[in-house]
């Protein structure tokens, strides 16, 4: 009998990973609701502190009792060519996974489990938003052997077609690839340039309308009473300075600590080679190792912020089949790779070959412009006319609406400028932006299905939309001549027509 | 990508593809005309009931004057006829290795959908569709809710015809050994 294929179950030092999760889970589900509604605000003054310890203590005595049901009943056992997992609190569920489905493998080392030689092991497939299953708490061994029968059990169905794949087998590979390796301060570009600062924004707004709105009173009180006493500031000098002191401050926190946590996240991020697989390792604190096989990457899109443009820094994320896009929240599902200088996108050819990326794009009709500047103003014009009819004209709203057009026309110029397409061989490639930019890159052969669409503006400028759906999710390509967009779709569905091998 | 025995590239000539544009499309059945008109008109003049019928009811607190239930009367009529002209140039046609779908007249889409992509056929038919006699044929992909096309409008025949031409394409030798291997157990 090979490793692990009798029924097996968790360490218990999972316990701490499942306590541990449980309560971040019931935090992270409970805070926006606590704070959200007010009700915490409710709470604290029904009850006194001790009640709300009590409620506290309650809750994590929950979810420990829960934690330890579930580990007691959770069974894994490897088969042939299966995972099989038992596993249910009250409903006992089974789930038979076969490696052919496995999009993603990933064995993650939190800080706690590294002086054990524990592992947190996942699977992915393209049916589930997340996580399929995972095994926290198992041997380093068992995962690392689980990961390799996986790997070798997915190269089977194309050894079928070449019996050279499996002759090469799993053991007998080449040593690692290193094909990426950012060094610390490429990180932390990476964390200024994403739009996690944004996110970490949001939230703390969010916590201090809430709390505003509890606490203005008092705040309101005490800046009378230093009126009163006379310590208010002047206004108009030093005052004005301190608040943009304030706000400088404020912000260049938040991008350190959005840097900070890229740094933790992505710590000693590598991307390396094995036979036909790409190894991510990466993290701090909780050490990620993540596996894809190259058959499962349906296409690549490189990113770049507003900031990443004057910082000179990219991400590229490897789309897999319905996988998450924008996963901010450092789930560490997401197959990003950061911190990428402009030299560093040659990377994209190794990574699907042929997808090198193009020197220029072939920009759309500048009918869009027009059009979107056109209606953009007559919407504009509209709203001006039904609102001075409803609150009576004056100078003030012609002057916002001229602002808003004046704005406007250099956005929609923006806009028009990133929409792009190139095609490299059978790799298309799609560009769109704004301030920031988005280049999508995906084989043609993978294309799903071609939607061609019109309006009456398009069609009397012999223009289309024209809309591929790969498997990680459409990309559209606006106001393109008609002739274009059928040669596209032509070819698109040509090249899928002829690869039927790719099913995902 | 696995490097396949026999295995070819060849540079392609656009102008050589087969063009979809070049294909005739066979209309929908005559019978979806009226079935769209009605659903159109229906959806409004429900509206429109119930704008009559709001202010009378004793537990709600609105008056609006009888004129105002012209405004879906007019869209039942607009979207009416919307309707009945889109039904006269809806469209299918079936090819060789794939499916069009043409819909829409002020806003036009055309659908091309291969049948290498398809993970499975359904038909329906809703019980106004049942009256009219009509189905739909409801082509799943692997790309999620938005990739999936829904052919309307096909008479019961041409909507079974085509989905049992349509399992025969997807059900191929190789692609049931692939489609075997490829699922997740339970």
């Amino acid at each position: 009998m090979r490793v692990g294929e009798e029924w097996q179950r968790l360490s218990p030092l999972a316990l701490v990973f499942l306590i541990l999760s449980g309560l971040q889970r019931q935090v992270r589900e409970n805070l926006f609701l606590f704070a959200g509604a007010g009700a915490g605000a409710a709470f604290t003054d029904w009850l006194g502190l001790r009640e709300l310890l009590l409620i506290g203590l309650a809750l994590v005595l929950f979810s420990v009792l829960g934690a330890i049901i579930y580990h007691r009943r959770f069974r894994f056992r490897l088969e042939d060519d299966a995972l099989r997992v038992r596993r249910g609190l009250i409903e006992h569920k089974e789930l038979r996974l076969r490696f052919a489905r496995v999009q993603n493998i990933q064995l993650a080392q939190p800080f706690y489990f590294r002086p054990f030689g524990l592992v947190r092991f996942s699977l992915q497939t393209p049916g589930a938003a997340d996580k399929e299953v995972e095994l926290p708490g198992i041997g380093r061994e068992l995962a690392e052997t689980m990961r390799d029968r996986i790997s070798a059990a997915r190269m089977a169905p194309a050894a079928l077609v070449s019996e050279t794949v499996m002759e090469a087998g799993p053991d007998s590979s080449e040593p690692d690839l290193e094909l990426f390796a950012p060094g610390p301060g490429r990180l932390l570009l990476h964390g200024l340039s994403s739009n996690q600062v944004w996110v970490i924004a949001g939230v703390f707004f969010y916590l201090l309308g809430n709390f505003g709105e509890r606490f203005g009173e008092r705040l309101e009180r005490a800046a009378e009473e230093a009126l009163d006493k006379g310590l208010a500031l002047d206004p108009s000098g030093a005052g004005w300075l301190l608040v943009a002191g304030a706000v400088l401050g404020f912000v260049l926190l938040l991008f350190a600590l959005s840097g900070l946590l890229a740094l933790v996240r992505f710590w000693r991020f590598r991307l390396r080679r094995r036979d036909d697989r790409l190894v991510m390792v990466a993290g701090l604190f909780d050490r990620r190792e993540q596996t894809v096989r190259d058959g499962k990457i349906t296409g690549l899109t490189l990113r770049q912020s507003v900031v990443g443009r004057l910082l000179g820094c990219w991400s590229l994320v490897l789309r897999q089949a319905r996988s998450g896009d924008h996963e901010v929240g450092g789930r560490g599902n997401a197959v990003e790779v950061p911190g990428l200088s402009r030299s560093d996108l040659a990377l994209a050819d190794k990574l699907v070959p042929g997808a090198g990326l193009p020197a220029c794009f072939e920009g759309i009709s500048p009918y869009f412009r027009r059009y979107a500047f056109s209606r953009l103003l007559l919407g504009l014009l509209v709203s001006l006319v039904v609102f001075g009819m409803l609150f009576g004209f004056d100078h003030w709203s012609v002057l916002v609406v001229a602002c808003a057009a004046a704005l406007a026309l250099p956005a929609i110029h923006l806009r028009f400028r990133h929409w792009g397409w190139a095609l490299c061989g059978q790799v298309l490639w799609l560009r769109r932006g704004w301030l920031g930019q988005r280049i999508d890159g995906f084989d043609l052969a993978r294309v799903q299905q071609a939607r061609v669409t019109s309006s009456p503006y398009l069609r009397r400028h012999q223009l289309v939309g024209l809309e591929l759906l790969p498997p990680q999710g459409s990309v559209r390509l606006p106001f393109v001549a008609e002739a274009v967009a059928a040669r596209l779709a032509n070819l698109a569905l040509a090249v899928a027509e002829q690869a039927r091998d790719h099913r995902v | 990508m696995e490097q396949m025995p026999g295995f070819t590239n060849r540079s392609i000539d656009p102008a050589e593809l087969p063009d979809y544009r070049a294909v005739p499309l066979h209309q929908v059945a005559p019978n979806f005309g009226p079935y769209a008109v009605l659903v159109a008109v229906l959806t409004w003049l429900v509206l429109a009931l119930a704008v009559l019928v709001a202010p009378r009811l004793p537990f709600v607190d609105v008056s609006l004057p009888a004129t105002s239930a012209l405004l879906p009367l007019a869209a039942a009529l607009w979207f009416g006829a919307v309707a009945w002209l889109d039904a006269r140039r809806r469209g299918w046609a079936l090819r060789e290795h794939d499916l069009i779908y043409r819909s829409g007249l002020i806003w036009q889409k055309t659908a091309i959908l291969p049948f290498a992509r398809i993970q499975h056929v359904e038909t329906a038919a809703g019980p106004l569709e049942r009256i009219f006699g009509l189905m739909r044929v409801k082509c799943f992909t692997a790309g999620g809710m938005g990739a999936d096309l829904s052919v309307e409008g096909l008479d019961r025949e041409a909507a079974r015809k085509i989905r049992q031409h349509l399992l025969e394409q997807i059900r191929d030798p190789a692609e049931a050994m692939a489609d075997g291997r490829g699922e997740a157990g339970e």
